[in-house]
């Protein structure tokens, strides 16, 4: 028992040196030489679940190659060392941004998409800029992490998007007397989507009849009955004009989808992820989702902008032929938001000009994304997002990019 | 209503499907599989290569994957690990299903990752959209079911009525189940087991892999909503008892129409999040609670965990410790060598974290025999509570106290109702607490802060604080330093000594006055504590903690690190934190594949197959053994005893022991009668590092009765074990007809004519009087014409009969095909005198015709009555044979009280 306590107390000893021998500030910004600025991302490239944002890489490849080809940011091309897979595991993203920042000298993290990124505080306290979609809670209201279209998990109070509910109308032709239902999933995250979105459509005039958080959250229901039954006859008795779809996963929505129409729905369908060219291969899929209103956050690749247009060259150009995806898409504006910051802060470049930028009344306008403004969007969504229709086995855009004012969400 | 019912069945029919076989696998050998859904998820990932990717048929591609892929997966596994692993204890039964669970899945991704783009196949992620085995797109057939579902709910039955009648009318089914009965009285049967195993294995894993292919197409190529599947399925099991396959499959039905109708009706449970998503985990701890207390250990103990030897017990202290101070010392010059933000440091800092979390299996399971699969519960119960209590203003030591002990509160609260619970009941409620705590309680807002979770700041100490990861190491160091002296005390002290004494003999503990209840639930809440300080300095060091950040599953792959190291000493636990925080940054280092991670994790399972005392255990022992042999080698003996139970063999080979055995030979060999046809040549057997036989010789000829005698504990059974192959000998032979077969099993020796009816009752009591006759005889109304006894009650279980019937039936069969050599242990024991009667007259029939009879007695009358030859016995020799007629009673007194004559 002493021998041990001999052990401990030399161990707390050395403790005490340890705390003597603090590195000196670095005298040069790290990941950043006369012609390079180093960058590398955190995706979920692989999970048990089976969801990947592995396309986010190409995406930001391809951006940051066309800006190399023009010859870099202030003489200073892009190095990107790809990204790292963090497994949809927090502890695996906390690990990833500390290896990307202590090991691989990594000036900034680009693109960060992993919906349950561990390393959030990890940068914030080391002051490393992180850009990428901010789905969760853990970017609003740092300094570092810039979301592409701001942050989309505002605190209450904080603005809450009303683009959807507006878009919609706008399409609809109007929304007064219109009734929407919106099911989301059991568990905190799938119903504080649910609340957002009831209040964006709510906001837009429609009346809300329905807000289900009944599905369960692991794995779609084998029977759709009984959710499918609540919707039916949600609008006193009758279905609703709408139904919104909060819940991630072509399998759920295809089944849910499949099922209301099998019950004879014959009113619109919306949701966030079906904006996808995988699901036109399998033409049951594609047939189960026809007609669905999908609710991209970016200008869609059918748009005729210049901004599109430039994409699909430059990704072209790093992948001939590959599938455009949202992650890509993601990953792509990303990048494109960093490099703007990148050149408006100069030749002159150290992470405190680059947030002291960032975070100065940044303002960033781009038909690929809509606008971005920050320090303003650290705290709320850019407000601005596009609607695509599924007709006849190909989407068509709806509705271009638009941004509408933020509401303040209750 | 009615709607929601018939579409609850046919959802129940999957889970009716996985869980039969979930249920079968177990009761045929005991290993619970966890990853029975895995198995299921891969299944259907051959499915959808086949049916999406190459373009086959849905019906030519199931039925390759369901009836080709799956059985032959079953069976590999079972050669590979599962047989292993029946006689492995209890913990690594578990851990290393858990491997499977992981490994399984990522072989499957990493083989599709692959073969995809030089074979073109569609890639296996979220993307996928697997189809159905029915047309694709599915039509509708009526009421609104379509094809699937109407195929789904028609294989399920036909399923479930093809497995009634496999079990029930054939004779793989009858040895399937006569081996989950009672696995040793089988083999004596000439059933083999460890084939009825591979048959069960094959057949588990077929009916997986067919509820694999059958929801796929509604689930989607996600491993995640497998191992959900597989919880759901795992409810259906308990309410089936784990034993029942009808039970298990109607309980899965009833499950899918329970969800429907939840789903339905039940919008008061809207309000607490995840509430409904629980159902299938609600009602598993409640079927646990209510349908399978323990009837075979007490308070959670599971004492066939044996500690390993000591390997170093012969080492000097100073010795033992060498390994582990000069590490402690390289790590800690390593670390101070490094800066302040150095990657590898704060890798190694996350490893010492997940370390001290490991410890607290140490304590739960390493000592208290109790597999916890609760522990992250534990670890994010603690952390959030902190948390919480440090956002509500609370200073920051105070937050981390009131943590730890949230977390010890807990773990007493889940002790109390579990520990009423045995072994793998009690695994099976903390996994159902574990994914009851992840779906409902940290889902409350108001406890988790929501998705955002709470912040919380690094420890401070005044000259640094803990965003140094160097210091991290430290106080980590000095934290697990602490639970080491801990566990240390704890296993001398007077507590720990009860602990020990609890799990290793239950029954003989409570009676010395030793509160089993009371020392496991100290153990929990230590553990629960340990694990909750450990998720608290987990929360510290990310600054900030989540509802997610620790889920359920991450608890089952730490207990599977812990368990692989070695789960009874710190060093395991210390070893397995570092090897899971930096093993995956070296792969990722070096470009491999996650997936190769979790493939070379999982195959963990099969070395704990071999070795369930885990990698620390297996180096110690490798090190004895190589010093033993460089004694060996060193020493001029000729003959190394390696295992004292080999001294007693050259002890009976040696002259004195010869000597003692007198002229046995020379009585047995008996001029003019024929050759013995069983007969035992100086066998030395024993159990463990007792030894019981030292030397016996035995003959016995056909048409002869041959009684042995003697006193308790002489030998007698023993003797009997090892004629019948039941128990291996260390020394001498077994000669059946003149051959050896002293190697051949149990089973073998069965079949060749060798039938013991051992001490107690040798029937199946879970089976039929009629299921009982046929382990034996092809048709059993030759019995019944015998025996009218029997006939009027075949149909009922054998289990229910009165003792004197339960030993005719016992022996009954052997009137109809009599045996070479019939032993019967003890057959007149706790008999009326009426039925002993009956069955020495039994024992006369088979005389007459021909078979050759051992019969164990202790008290000798009635022996001696129908007796030709006499054996006395004592202490593990014959001490004498000779013909009935020259026993006397001075032989009896001479060979029960030990005094030679």
């Amino acid at each position: 028992m002493r021998r041990e306590l001999v052990v401990l107390a030399a161990v707390v000893a050395l403790a005490g040196c340890a705390a003597q021998q603090k590195t000196a500030p670095g005298a040069q910004t790290p990941g950043v030489t006369d012609t390079t600025v180093k960058v590398g991302g955190v995706l979920t490239k692989t999970s048990a679940s089976g969801y990947s944002t592995k396309d986010a890489e190409l995406g930001a490849r391809a951006r940051f190659e066309r800006a190399n080809a023009a010859g870099g940011v202030h003489g200073r091309k892009i190095e990107f060392v790809g990204a790292e897979d963090d497994t949809q595991d927090a502890a695996k993203g906390d690990a990833a941004a500390k290896k990307l920042v202590q090991k691989d000298k990594v000036f900034a993290l680009v693109p960060v998409h992993a919906p349950n990124f561990g390393g959030a505080v990890f940068l914030e306290q080391q002051g490393v800029p992180w850009f990428g979609w901010a789905t969760g809670p853990q970017w609003c209201g740092t300094r570092t992490g810039f979301g592409y279209n701001g942050c989309l998990a505002p605190k209450p109070g904080a603005g809450s998007q009303t683009w959807w509910g507006n878009q919609m109308a706008d399409l609809l032709g109007g929304a007064s007397g219109k009734t929407v239902y919106v099911q989301t999933s059991d568990s905190s995250g799938s119903k504080y989507g649910g609340k957002t979105i009831s209040q964006s459509f709510q906001a837009a005039g429609f009346t809300l009849v329905g807000l289900n958080s009944a599905l369960p959250g692991a794995a779609p229901p084998a029977d759709w009955l009984p959710y499918v039954n609540k919707i039916m006859t949600s609008d006193g008795g009758a279905p609703p004009d709408i139904v919104v779809s909060i819940i991630a996963g072509t399998k759920f929505n295809v089944g849910l989808y499949s099922a209301l129409k099998k019950a004879g729905y014959k009113g619109v369908l919306s949701d966030a992820t079906s904006y996808d060219a995988a699901i036109l291969k399998d033409p049951a899929t594609a047939m189960a989702l026809e007609g669905v209103v999908a609710a991209p956050m970016f200008e869609p690749f059918e748009s005729s902008a210049p901004e599109i247009a430039q994409l699909r060259q430059d990704v072209e150009k790093v992948s001939p032929g590959a599938t455009l995806t949202q992650h890509l898409a993601i990953g792509y504006w990303s990048a494109d938001i960093f490099l703007k910051m990148l050149e408006q802060t100069g030749r002159d470049l150290t992470r405190e000009k680059f947030l002291a930028t960032g975070n100065g009344s940044f303002l960033y306008e781009n038909a690929g994304f809509g606008k971005i403004q920050y320090p303003k969007d650290h705290a709320e969504p850019n407000g601005c997002g596009a609607l695509v229709k599924l007709e006849g086995g190909a989407y068509r855009v709806a509705k271009s990019m638009k941004c509408f004012d933020n509401v303040p969400l209750k | 209503m009615l709607a929601y019912i018939l579409s609850g069945l046919v959802t129940g029919a999957v889970f009716a499907v996985m869980a039969s076989g979930l249920t079968l696998s177990y009761a045929a050998t005991g290993v619970f599989n966890f990853a029975h859904g895995a198995v299921g998820f891969l299944t259907a990932l051959v499915f959808f290569e086949l049916n999406v990717g190459l373009g086959w048929p849905g019906w030519a591609a199931g039925l390759l994957a369901v009836l080709g892929f799956a059985p032959l997966l079953g069976y590999g596994l079972h050669r590979a690990m599962f047989r292993g692993l029946a006689h492995a204890g209890e913990t690594a039964q578990i851990v290393a299903t858990i491997g499977l669970t992981i490994a399984l899945p990522a072989l499957g991704l990493l083989i599709a990752d692959l073969v995809e783009e030089p074979f073109g196949l569609p890639p296996a992620d979220a993307t996928a959209l697997p189809h159905g085995v029915g047309p694709y797109p599915a039509v509708e057939v009526a009421f609104g079911f379509d094809s699937d579902q109407v195929i789904t709910f028609c294989v399920a039955i036909l399923v479930a009525a093809g497995l009634w009648l496999f079990m029930r009318h054939t004779p793989y089914g009858l040895r399937m189940r006569a081996s989950v009965d009672r696995r040793r009285l089988a083999t004596l049967r000439g059933i083999d087991a460890d084939a009825s195993s591979a048959l069960a294995w094959t057949l588990s894993s077929a009916l997986a892999g067919l509820a694999g292919v059958l929801a796929v197409p509604v689930v989607g190529l996600d491993s995640g909503a497998f191992t959900v599947l597989l919880f759901a399925s795992a409810t259906a099991s308990v309410f089936g008892r784990l034993r029942s396959i009808p039970w298990t499959f109607a309980a899965g039905l009833g499950l899918g129409v329970v969800q429907n109708l939840v789903a339905g009706y039940a919008d008061f449970a809207a309000e607490i999040t995840g509430l409904r998503t629980a159902v299938p985990v609600l009602l598993l701890f409640a079927g646990l609670v209510l349908l399978n207390r323990s009837r075979e250990r007490v308070a959670g103990s599971a004492a066939e965990d044996a500690p390993p030897p000591d390997y170093l017990a012969d080492l000097p202290v100073w010795r033992r410790r060498l390994p582990w101070l000069v590490s402690l010392a390289a790590l800690l010059v390593w670390t101070f060598t490094r800066p302040a933000d150095d990657f590898y440091v704060g890798v190694v800092a996350q490893g010492l974290v997940l370390a001290l979390i490991f410890c607290s299996f140490v304590v739960v399971t390493g000592i208290g025999g109790m597999v916890n699969l609760a522990q992250a519960a534990f670890a994010a119960m603690a952390a959030l509570t902190c948390g919480w209590a440090f956002a509500s203003g609370w200073p920051l030591p105070v937050a981390i106290l009131v943590g730890v002990l949230a977390a010890a509160a807990v773990g007493v609260l889940v002790a109390m109702p579990a520990l009423r619970l045995g072994g793998r009941i009690l695994t099976l409620a903390t996994l159902a607490l574990a994914l009851l705590a992840d779906q409902v309680l940290f889902q409350v807002d108001a406890f988790s802060n929501g998705t955002i979770g709470w912040p919380l700041p690094a420890i401070s100490f005044r000259v640094a604080d803990t965003t140094d990861p160097r210091v991290r190491v430290v106080l980590l160091l000095v934290l697990i330093g602490l639970v080491g002296l801990l566990v240390r005390n704890l296993e001398r002290s007077v507590s720990g000594r009860a602990i020990l004494a609890v799990r290793s003999a239950p029954a003989a503990a409570a009676t010395v006055g030793v509160s089993g209840p009371r020392t496991k639930i100290m153990l929990f809440a230590l553990a629960s504590a340990i694990a909750g300080l450990g998720g608290v300095l987990y929360a510290t060091s990310k600054g900030s903690i989540t509802a997610t950040d620790l889920p359920a599953f991450a608890g089952f792959v730490w207990l599977a690190v812990v368990v692989l190291q070695g789960v009874r000493r710190i060093g395991g636990a210390v070893l397995g934190g570092l090897i899971a925080a930096v093993f995956p940054e070296l792969l990722a280092g070096w470009g491999v594949s996650a997936h190769v991670g979790a493939i070379l994790f999982g195959t963990g399972g099969m070395i704990l197959a071999k070795h369930p005392d885990g990698v620390l255990a297996q180096l110690a022992e490798a090190r004895h053994r190589r010093r033993a042999r460089r004694q060996a080698t060193a020493s001029s003996s000729p003959a190394p005893s390696p295992a004292p139970s080999a001294a007693p063999a050259t002890d009976a080979l040696s002259p004195r022991g010869r000597a003692a055995l007198g002229a046995v030979p020379e009585n047995l060999a008996e001029p003019g009668r024929a050759e013995p046809v069983l007969r035992l040549e100086g066998v030395v057997a024993g159990y463990g590092d007792v030894t019981v036989l030292r030397g016996v010789d035995l003959a016995i000829h056909p048409g002869e009765v041959v009684a042995l005698l003697g006193a308790n504990g002489a030998g007698k059974s023993t003797t009997c074990a090892v004629a019948a192959g039941d128990l291996p000998v260390t020394a001498g032979a077994i000669l059946l007809d003149g051959d050896d077969v002293t190697g051949r099993p149990a089973h073998r020796r069965a079949r060749a004519g060798v039938l013991l009816a051992p001490e107690g009752r040798g029937v199946f009591p879970g089976l039929t009087v009629e299921e009982n006759l046929r382990t034996w005889l092809e048709s059993p109304d030759p019995v019944y014409e015998r025996l009218p006894q029997l006939a009027a009650r075949r149909t009922v279980l054998a289990g229910a009969l009165s003792g004197g019937e339960q030993q005719l039936l016992t022996l009954a069969p052997a009137l109809v095909r009599p045996p070479r050599v019939l032993i019967a242990d003890e057959p007149s024991l706790g008999l009326a005198p009426l039925v002993v009667e009956q069955i020495f007259a039994l024992f006369a029939e088979l005389r007459q015709r021909g078979v050759a009879l051992l019969l164990v007695e202790e008290k000798a009358t009635e022996a001696l009555a129908v007796a030709d030859r006499v054996a006395f016995m004592r202490l593990g020799r014959i001490t004498w044979t000779g013909p009935r007629s020259e026993v006397d009673a001075d032989r009896l007194t001479a060979a029960y009280l030990g005094v030679s004559s």
